[in-house]
Parts: structure tokens; sequence; C-alpha cells
């Protein structure tokens, strides 16, 4: 784009960077930097004040609703963005990639398992769901696999029983269930209950995450398997699982490089989103949808949407300026 | 393409279906935790009136219908673990008997039906998310044109920022958008020019005027929040045609460069236009859980965020599956526009 490549615009991608990084460190320092007041103790004296630099109990950038400093809150609303919605990106990505480059690799014939196999997976499923019989159940379905696996080279009819695992049915099948409403629709029937720990939302940011990266690398992978490289190496007699994680995966998860930064965009807008609408987190978090969310309340306190709403803006236009290629 | 229709959306109802059940269980199985929460908020108000003893817990739970079991089969408990057959007298059986007959159930919270209470809400959303979809495909139209009219394949000066703006726009969360626009615009500090809150319930009985100029921040947010993905795609697509040969063909013509846009690349270009429009009317439902929670617009979307906030599953439940539903509307009318656009699509059905 000629616009950015004017003189005045070129360091934007440097200061993008500069400003995400110091999101990160003060996100994973916060609870060891000098602050003036700890985290979430209220100065009852001094309620939703604007910024006071000059007169005593200096608030740097105003206190909100309760009393609470606001850059305190704000320093600390950082960890949400690196503890929660960076993890919940890089594990949606990597799900998406293993799921979707599966799916796109194999298709629903590909995939085909001998007898032990499934046998295997009706022992695993039969254990963990705890049908009648448990442990000795699945016990007698593994002794009857391991009977498969040993019988399979000797004897000619189980040699032949190989079914194909439709691996892209399944995978379209739960695009389509998460995809049927709307992702904070999603997001917010599931959070519904009584406040998540931080490990319980991280799973549901996941759930709700991975279809769209999964879906770039199985259009990617589609493209990918048909390549003359991947031919080469099956002619070359590679073990397919070693072509598919060695050479076409790396190619496949090409597109992720681009999206990555936009799909981490996304999952703080949702998490602030969240925080904002009071679901699904305790309400002594801090987090930049929290203090936002008391705009509702006070809506002349511009302290609080210039701080988080700009912390908030800075850090999505960064991201949005990493995504794009630099050129 | 009728078959493929038919097809699309039989999926898309089947996994509307198996979300909503997704929801049901899931909600109901975590539903002791929401009675304990209720039991703890009435605590709070009355002063410890024995509301936690067991009979009282036992009432309460039967007055919510969480006196049965969930599902069709239940697991008894971890450590002995077997499975029970309730036949037809659970949660799951009677909610979906309930729902094939119209009837969405009732909220926790204050024990009215749900039905009568989503209609409601849907004479706010119902002309909100409207005004914003005509609003938003206008404005697309028009910005797309006003991008891609450039002399250039790459946009340059005023076209360029508007890019760079649109693009900025995209990854901002409603919500913010809403509280800018908010603070811009009603705020008796900056400017002051538009009413920020609804003061009647009843929009019939407010005077028209006033109700329009309540819905032109809501309206406003709603097309900004979804302007981006409408546009760019449009912009793009007309550059895509520009380049094609008989763009070229037109141009050597003498065609002006204003009637090769409208005339001979637009219609071309408006069929991703459309293909975006399945995914127009679902994020506009999740745009009006925000919008209407900040412009106190007593909608859909609200219901849905306060349902969410205070633990009421059933209205949670309904909402799900009025976005589902939503969600195949907007499948099925991107069809039609698309038949409707395409001759060649008409042809082949």
């Amino acid at each position: 784009m000629s616009f950015m490549r004017r003189p005045r615009l070129a360091a934007l991608p440097l200061l993008a960077t500069g400003w995400l990084v110091a999101v990160a460190a003060v996100g994973l320092l916060a609870p060891w930097l000098p602050l003036p007041f700890p985290a979430g103790a209220p100065d009852l004296l001094h309620v939703a004040e604007p910024p006071s630099w000059a007169t005593a109990p200096r608030h740097w950038l105003g206190t909100d609703l309760f009393g609470r400093d606001v850059l305190t809150e704000l320093l600390f609303g950082a960890r949400q963005v690196v503890l929660l919605s960076l993890p919940a990106t890089v594990l949606a990505a990597l799900a998406g990639a293993l799921a979707g480059g599966s799916a796109g690799f194999w298709g629903n014939q590909g995939c085909r398992l001998p007898l032990a196999a499934w046998l295997v997976m009706l022992a695993a499923v039969w254990w963990l769901a705890a049908l009648p019989g448990g442990g000795q159940a699945a016990g007698l379905l593994l002794g009857v696999a391991t009977l498969a696996w040993w019988a399979a080279p000797r004897l000619p009819w189980v040699g032949r029983a190989v079914w194909p695992l439709p691996l892209d049915s399944l995978f379209q099948a739960a695009v389509t269930l998460l995809g049927a409403v709307p992702r904070l629709v999603l997001v917010l029937a599931l959070a519904a209950g009584p406040p998540l720990s931080t490990g319980h939302l991280l799973l549901l940011l996941v759930a709700v995450a991975w279809p769209e990266p999964a879906r770039q690398v199985r259009a990617q992978m589609l493209r990918v398997r048909t390549l003359p490289f991947v031919e080469a190496a099956r002619a070359a007699g590679l073990p397919t699982s070693r072509i598919w994680l060695r050479h076409a995966l790396p190619h496949a998860c090409h597109p992720l490089q681009a999206t990555v930064p936009l799909s981490l965009a996304g999952l703080i807008g949702l998490e602030t989103t969240l925080a904002f609408l009071g679901v699904g987190r305790p309400p002594d978090v801090s987090s930049w949808g929290q203090l936002l969310s008391m705009l509702r309340q006070e809506p002349s306190a511009w302290w609080l949407l210039a701080s988080a709403g700009g912390a908030l803006l800075l850090t999505l236009l960064a991201l949005q300026r990493l995504a794009r290629p630099n050129h | 393409m009728r078959r493929w229709l038919l097809i699309q959306l039989g999926r898309a109802g089947l996994a509307a279906w198996a979300t909503a059940s997704l929801v049901f269980i899931l909600s109901r199985v975590l539903a002791a935790g929401a009675e304990e929460a209720m039991l703890g908020e009435s605590n709070d108000l009355r002063v410890r009136t024995g509301a936690t003893s067991p009979v009282a817990r036992q009432a309460l739970r039967q007055r919510l219908g969480l006196d049965e079991p969930v599902f069709y089969v239940t697991r008894t408990s971890r450590a002995s673990a077997t499975w029970r057959w309730h036949g037809p007298h659970n949660q799951y059986h009677h909610w979906l008997t309930r729902l094939l007959h119209g009837q969405l159930g009732w909220s926790f919270r204050d024990g009215q039906p749900i039905g009568p209470q989503l209609r409601k809400a849907l004479v706010y959303t119902l002309p909100l998310a409207g005004l914003a979809a005509a609003a938003a495909t206008l404005a697309a139209l028009a910005l797309g044109l006003a991008l891609a009219g450039g002399p250039l394949a790459t946009p340059t000066g005023w076209r360029a920022a508007l890019q760079l703006v649109l693009t900025s726009l995209q990854g901002i969360p409603v919500f913010v958008l809403a509280l800018g626009l908010l603070f811009l615009f009603a705020n008796p500090d900056a400017l002051n020019l538009l009413p920020a809150y609804s003061l009647a319930d009843d929009p019939e009985n407010l005077p028209f005027g006033t109700y329009l100029l309540q819905l032109i921040m809501p309206v406003l947010t709603l097309v900004l929040a979804v302007l981006p993905e409408l546009a760019l795609p449009l912009a793009a697509a007309l550059r895509h045609e520009l380049r094609a040969d008989y763009a070229t063909t037109a141009r050597a013509k003498g065609v002006p460069a204003p009637t090769l846009l409208r005339r001979h690349a637009l219609p071309n270009a408006l069929l991703p236009l459309l293909t975006s429009f399945a995914s127009l009317l679902p994020s506009l439902l999740a745009g009006t859980v925000l919008v209407e929670s900040i412009f106190s617009l007593p909608g859909m979307g609200r219901l849905l965020a306060e349902a969410a906030a205070s633990h009421d599953y059933p209205v949670v439940v309904a909402g799900v599956l009025v976005a589902a539903g939503v969600r195949l509307l907007g499948l099925a009318l991107s069809d039609a526009l698309y038949a409707l656009a395409d001759p060649r699509i008409r042809l082949a059905s």
C-alpha cells in the first residue's frame, strides 16, 4: 500500500511490535512492579476521580467506581491478555492445524485403520464412559485387539478387515456444530454458569476459536498434498504419518502466519467483551473490559475510556499491523 | 440448486438442534451451581430465613424443574459408575416436547413464560437489526464503489486512507465502538447531540421521531461493526473485475469509468457480497447483545446478556435457539438473493 510507504509511517511496524512487547512484559511482571497502590485495594476517599497529578495520593490515571487505582488495574488487566488470550490463540492454532491438517490430508477415505485399531478405540471409549462391565470388558476388548493385531499378517480375512475413518466428515460436522450460532452467543451460553476458573475459560476460548485456523489449514492442505514433493516423498517410501507431519503440515500451516495475530485480536476482543458483560469471571479479576464496563454507570468517566479503551485499541491495531505483510 | 439449498439448510438445522441440546444439557448439569448461587443471592437480601434448609432447596429444585434426571440415561456416581435408564421422565424430554409444541419454558429468575418475553424483546430488536442491515448494505455498496473507483489498481490518497480506516475498524469489538460513539455524541462535556438511553419502555407510545432519534446511535454502531467485512471484499471483487478482459474491451470502446464500474463490473462483483449476507444477520445479532446492553434497549440481545449474567439458563437456551434460527434465515436469504442475481443459477434449477 503506497500510503504505508511514506517515511512518516515507516516506523509503524516497529512501534506496533514495541507496544505488544511492552504489553506482554507488563502482563507477565505486573505482580512484581513497584506500584504505588496494591491491586484491588479501594481508596474510598477518592472514588471515581479523574487523574490527579498535583495532590498527595497520586492516582496517575484516576480511580474507578470502587476507588481502585486505574493504572494498577490497567497493568493487571494486561495479565488477562498474556495469560488467557495468548495461550488460547496458540492452543487454538495448534488444535486447528492438527485437525484441519489431518482432515485435509487424509480426507474421508485416506485414513484406513485395521481391525485392531478400531477395537482399541472401542475399548478406550468403553473404559472412559464406564459402560456396563467397566474395566473387565475393556480388557477383554484389548485382548481381542492384540489377537487381531497378531493375526492380521497371518490370516488374510483379518488382514483385509480395514475400514476408513471418515476424518473429513467428522471435521466438517464439528465445524458446522460450532458455527451454528455466532461465537459470542455460544460463549455467552456456555459461560452462563457460575464463574469459570482461568483454565476452564481458556478451554472454552480454545473450543470456539479452533475452527477458524483449522479451515485455513485444511484448504491449504488440499493444495499441498498434490504437490510434487509430497508425491516424491510417497514414492520414496516414507511412512505416511511422517510425510504428513514433517513435509506436508509445515507448508499447510503457512497461512496461519498472517492470521494468528488477527485471531489473537479476535480473542482479546471476545475476552474483554465477556468481562464487559460480567459473564463467566468473578468480578474481582482485573480486566480492561471490566474497567470499560464501569462506563455504563458513569458515562462521563473519560479517563476510564481513555486508559482502558486506548490500551485495548492500541493492542488490537498493533496486532492488525503485525498481520499485514511487510513490503 | 434447490436440493443443495435443502441439504445446506438441513445440515444447519441439525447443527442448531445439536447446539441447543448441548447447551441445554450442559446448563442443566451445571444448574446445581446456579441454584446455589440463587440461594446465596436471596440470602444476601433476606437475613437468613432458613432458605438454605434441605426442604427449601428441594422446593426450589421442584419449582425450577430440576428434580428430575437430566437425560434419558445418566451415570449415577463416579465411584460405582453405573448407567441408569430413566425413560421419558427427564428434563431433556420435557424440554424437547414442549419446544415442539412451541413452548420455550419458564425463566428461572421470575418464573414468567419465555415466549411472550422474547416476542416483546423482538419488537425492539427486529427494527434495529433490519435498519442496520439495510444501512450497512447501502453503505457497503457506496464505499465499495468509491474504493474501487480510483484510476490505479492499488488505492492512493484518500482511498488508501479510507481503506486503512476500514481495515482498522475490522478488529475492534462492538462494545468499544458503542462506548466511543456514546462518549462522542451523547456526552454533556463533548457533543450532546443524540439521546443515549431509551426513556420509555413501550415503543408504541413513543413519538416516532424520538424513537428514530434513539435508534441512530445503536444502528450506527452496528453498521460500523459489520461494514468492513462487507465493503472490503466488495472493493476487492470490483478491482478484480476491472482487471478482466471485458473491462479492457469496454474501456477501449470508450465507456466512461463510472459507467464501467456501475454497469459492467458491479453486477459481477455482487455475488461475493451476497455470500457474506449469510453471515451478516448472525453478526448483527451478536452485535445487538452489546449494543442493546449499552444503549439500554430492552431487546433480544440485552435479554440474552442479562440471562447469561444471572444464570437464567432457560432464557439462554431460548436465545441460542433464536440465534440458530437467524442463521438459518440468513443462509436461506443469501441463497434466494443469489438465485435472483445470477441467471445461470436460476436457469440451472
